[in-house]
């Protein structure tokens, strides 16, 4: 669509709707009474069809801005619902197409063929995330008796104030940092091991914390769900003096799909 | 919502029911699929209220935390030996202080009030401490 249609389109006002695109999901799904969608109150849940795949949108008002807290968990927790049933390709939060004609024209015509075969290797499949958080007491202890400079550098800031030894903490800290950046990729890559033998696929997420000790996505066949789980309660018991350790799903795939290709 | 870190009862595995708001932002706004803007799809242009600065970046900020996590380290608590014993400060290293960069705080521990997460959302662009050359 032209830029100068589409800004028309923005400044029409309150009474344009767009449709909210959650999902690709297989075309023979219905949506149950309780399904919820973004905006408050929250927006009814459709599905658009064509051929054998189908998307899951809202339709919205076009006027108001999303993005609220509210809206994020009901965009997850509407796709993690559908993904324990069948097969979702998650949208990325924030999709919104002008008509339900552009729904089918533009978004599933053009990339049927990827779509279609993409949710047929999710068949039977689903994410869990698996993220550890360092005890912080427990790693620094780790890192302090490892590191001897790190011991002395403390000794040399002990009583002090911040102004008065900012070189010495700024050297204390990147030592600590680095140290503490291997720890992870140590302990991330023991996950991994740990959880290969049941699961399809994994993916790294980088960390989102200072005390991260791994935070990877599991693609798991939920036929081999329970050993999955019990292999990461193993590591949890087995980390449990030094880091917390949890695990959500199953999740729509969201680590696992590849970003959107304009059609062949 | 539920909280990262409270292990579910008989065991060392924290397995929440659902995602809390820290878990979903680190996964809706980053995964899933893209329409990409080279693609013929008629994107309208929604506003989208989204928050910046949630990976971590070394700083001059991150070095002083960790300086000062390690300065009031309780160490009978980690059982460490051989070392002089300065306790000093009762203080636990656990605590955690907001600091620029508030996003990343407001993520560290998954059961933040929602009225904190809005404060980060209607935060102006957080101030970066200054990069260190690598």
């Amino acid at each position: 669509m032209p830029a100068s249609a589409q800004a028309e389109q923005a400044h029409a006002g309150k009474a344009r709707i767009g449709y909210y695109i959650y999902g690709i999901v297989p075309s023979d799904v219905e949506v149950t009474q309780d399904a919820r969608g973004i905006g408050d109150p929250p927006s009814d849940v459709e599905v658009i069809p064509h051929r054998e795949i189908a998307a899951l949108v809202s339709p919205i008002a076009i006027a108001r801005p999303i993005g609220q807290p509210a809206d994020l968990t009901a965009h997850e927790h509407l796709l993690d619902g559908a993904a324990a049933k069948v097969p979702v390709l998650p949208m990325r939060f924030g999709a919104v197409v002008t008509s339900q004609d552009a729904v089918v024209e533009e978004l599933l015509a053009p990339n049927y063929d990827q779509f279609a075969e993409a949710l047929k290797s999710l068949e039977g499949r689903a994410e869990y995330v698996v993220r550890a958080r360092y005890i912080e007491q427990a790693v620094l202890g780790e890192v302090l008796s490892e590191n001897p400079q790190v011991a002395h550098l403390r000794e040399q800031i002990r009583g002090t104030s911040e102004d008065a030894t900012r070189n010495a903490r700024i050297q204390l800290g990147e030592l600590v940092g680095q140290a503490v950046e291997a720890k992870r990729a140590a302990d991330t890559q023991s996950l991994v091991a740990a959880l290969t033998p049941s699961s399809v696929a994994n993916a790294v997420r980088p960390p989102s914390s200072e005390y991260d000790a791994g935070h990877v996505a599991f693609l798991v066949e939920t036929a081999r769900d329970a050993a999955f789980e019990d292999a990461v309660q193993r590591i949890a018991d087995e980390w449990s003096e030094r880091a917390t350790v949890r695990l959500l799903g199953p999740l729509a795939p969201y680590d696992f799909v590849q970003t959107a290709q304009p059609g062949a | 919502m539920t909280s990262a870190i409270q292990p579910a009862g008989g065991g060392a595995l924290d397995r929440p029911t659902s995602s809390s708001l820290a878990d979903v932002i680190d996964t809706i706004l980053d995964k899933g699929l893209v329409i990409d803007a080279f693609v013929r799809v008629s994107l309208v242009g929604i506003e989208l209220l989204t928050i910046d600065a949630r990976i971590v970046v070394a700083s001059i900020d991150t070095y002083l935390r960790y300086a000062e996590a390690v300065n009031r380290l309780d160490l009978s608590q980690t059982g460490q030996k051989g070392l002089p014993d300065l306790l000093g400060d009762v203080q636990r290293g656990g605590a955690k202080r907001k600091v620029k960069g508030a996003a990343e705080g407001a993520l560290e521990a998954a059961g933040q009030k929602l009225r904190e997460l809005t404060d980060v959302l209607d935060q102006r662009q957080p101030e970066r401490g200054k990069q260190r050359e690598e």
